[in-house]
């Protein structure tokens, strides 16, 4: 699928400042690394930013393609460990200072996902640089991981605790389609797809813009560190795809039945098509088509006969759908840059092969921390809003003994059983400056 | 056992439950002290309404939250206020739309200087107050700006002044701790049907 939108209005933002990331689509197929960095030495971590700072680029021209590319973040225990001012420090906000492991409780990250079971080096006080390279092949790829590691190279006061590689044509571990729907990103100039939205205001997602309340959100100061920057939440998920297929083939006879089992919860097809567009059979002409793919609403589907209300996709961005409790949906959008890790394994492996596999989920927004924070307590591990009591997502909820998912229908199909198919391995907030705040903390 | 004389049955309780109610309301009469000795011994009903933590502030038992607030109100803000509840008769059914709350109330306290708020709700603090921002900000800001220093629903220290001026319960009960507003939508729908059906079946 053609990834890349169009531009088709003149963009408002201040692109050349902002990080390419924040407005540039994933590339498809994607090659990639996620590394975490501890600063040791306040002006050895000044002289990390002053040497990655040129292999940053800006979003202007976001929508041509790249070869590849880098983006840069901070944790707050990053921004302390390179030495900046106090009263700074104390302009961020409270979760974004107190770290995702402090919020496990209002993440809902308990038992098995529970930091205390969290991969080196998440929810320790050492995670303090994050930096992801994106590229569009394998030789982009390692042409620019070489030229990261160059930099990092002879360099005194910082120490590499994680290099993960990241890679998938388009397809997560599960074998469905993923990171194509994204939020309209007022100013940018990007084009309107079907179904898409209507453009949300800048300020939901760069630091600095009138946001949905017409005001700009809160941010760190002073102006030159906060504007044009946002916030990104990073969650490592071991995606158990085995016990998924099995799953499948536990409540369902033959491989239609089962793969419309798979689609009611996820409320896609593999191939991307929608249950609202596609309720009978997959549809791959649908799924490579970005001006179909989320051409539909939930308005004409109030009991979720074709999209269950507690599929994934209804619960993740419930569009146009009536719900149960009083919520604006534009001010929980999230501009989305997840990337899948290891081999995907086939619906017909049933046997846990124990290779690593699963889904790094990145979130980017002015309210990315307040919004996954939301999203974990109220649209992922609980299902009052749409009127399904204690009914979980049925993808990335931690599950309790005895769940259940419900298919609607005449009569509704009540699964019994329903696992947890992804756990936490561990997770960050951090803050990704803009070009003009990495020079300054820089100095 | 309840037929039991009272000092029995208070001493057939465990011995580290009977010297904590002792020491706690040393000057109860003992037909209670055994009462509230033998709920703390009934772990299951307990567990039922157990309290914890509504997020940042308040108490919250099964899925319920409370939250009582005491501001002072702006020169004239009790008139003003008092004029728009009489308008509506004291009615506040517009509320339905929020989906999560069991009922609010608003008292004035102190000659009309204060205003007393409190409400029960579903689900934690945080949530939804950035919902109210965006969607109900004419209704937040007409009630609540006649209280002393209200900086606006959209203000980023909005939160701020709500948590300071919080009152948390130190005791808080809820009948059905696990019913929701929605679930209540829901079963008083399901209960129309099933009455439907059985008057049809006769």
């Amino acid at each position: 699928m053609n990834v890349f939108r169009r531009l088709t209005r003149r963009p408002s933002l201040e692109l050349d400042d902002i990080q390419a990331t924040v407005l540039r689509a994933r590339p498809e197929p994607y090659f990639g690394t996620h590394a975490i960095l501890e600063i040791t030495d306040p002006g050895g971590g000044r002289e990390l930013l002053r040497r990655l700072a040129p292999l940053v680029p800006s979003a202007a021209h976001w929508d041509e393609p790249r070869a590849s590319w880098l983006a840069l973040a901070l944790s707050y225990h990053g921004l302390e460990a390179l030495g900046v001012p106090e009263g700074t420090l104390a302009s961020f906000p409270a979760n974004f200072r107190a770290g995702m492991a402090a919020r496990a409780e209002r993440l809902r990250d308990t038992g098995p996902n529970a930091p205390a079971n969290w991969e080196f080096p998440f929810g320790t006080p050492h995670v303090h640089v994050a930096v992801t390279i994106f590229a569009d092949s394998e030789t982009a790829w390692r042409n620019e991981v070489a030229a990261y590691e160059r930099q990092l190279h002879d360099l005194a006061g910082v120490r590499l605790l994680s290099h993960q590689d990241f890679g998938a044509t388009g397809f997560n571990v599960f074998g469905y389609r993923d990171g194509f729907s994204q939020p309209v990103v007022e100013g940018s100039g990007a084009e309107r797809l079907p179904g898409g939205g209507r453009p949300v205001k800048a300020g939901e997602f760069v630091l600095g813009y009138p946001s949905e309340t017409g005001q700009a959100l809160p941010a760190p100061g002073p102006d030159v560190l906060g504007r044009n920057g946002t916030y990104v939440v990073f969650r490592k998920y071991h995606s158990h795809v085995a016990a998924f297929n099995r799953f499948l083939h536990d409540n369902a006879r033959t491989e239609a039945e089962r793969e419309l089992l798979a689609a009611k919860l996820v409320g896609r097809w593999r191939s991307g098509a929608p249950l609202a567009l596609a309720p009978e059979a997959d549809n791959p002409a649908l799924g490579e088509d970005s001006r179909q793919i989320n051409n539909f609403g939930y308005r004409d589907d109030p009991r979720g006969l074709r999209t269950p209300l507690g599929s994934h996709i209804r619960r993740m961005n419930p569009r146009d759908g009536k719900l149960e409790v009083l919520s604006d949906v534009n001010i929980r959008r999230i501009i989305r840059r997840s990337t899948s890790y290891g081999q995907p394994l086939p619906a017909t492996d049933l046997r846990d092969d124990r290779e690593s596999r699963g889904l790094d989920f990145i979130a980017l927004g002015a309210r990315a921390i307040d919004n996954v924070e939301f999203l974990q307590s109220e649209w992922v591990n609980s299902g009052n809003f749409t009127g399904l009591g204690k009914e979980k997502d049925p993808l990335i909820s931690l599950q309790d003994k005895g769940a259940y998912f419900t298919v609607p229908g005449s009569p509704p199909r009540r699964i019994q059983n329903i696992q947890s198919f992804n756990t936490l391995l561990g997770g960050e907030y951090f803050f990704m400056p803009s070009l003009s705040a990495i020079n300054w903390l820089s100095r | 056992m309840s037929e039991q004389n009272p000092q029995v049955r208070f001493q057939n309780l465990p011995a580290t439950v009977r010297d904590r109610v002792n020491e706690a309301m040393s000057d109860a009469k003992v037909v209670f002290k055994v009462k509230v000795g033998e709920l703390l011994v009934n772990r299951k009903e307990t567990a039922e309404h157990a309290v914890t933590g509504a997020g940042r502030i308040g108490a919250k038992s099964g899925e319920i939250s409370e939250l009582t607030l005491i501001a002072e109100l702006k020169p004239g803000g009790a008139e003003r206020l008092r004029r728009f509840f009489k308008l509506i008769d004291g009615n506040l059914a517009g509320a339905g739309q929020v989906g999560t709350l069991h009922n609010m109330r608003f008292v004035f306290l102190d000659n009309d200087t204060k205003l007393l708020f409190a409400t029960a709700y579903d689900g934690e603090w945080d949530p939804y107050i950035d919902d109210f921002a965006t969607k109900i900000p004419e209704m937040m800001d007409y009630i609540f700006s006649n209280m002393e220093g209200w900086p606006g629903i959209t203000s980023p220290e909005v939160k701020e002044y709500i948590v300071t001026r919080q009152v948390p319960a130190e005791a808080w009960y809820v009948s059905q701790p696990h019913l929701t507003v929605a679930e209540e939508s829901r079963l008083l729908r399901q209960d129309v049907t099933l009455q439907r059906f059985l008057t049809e079946l006769n």
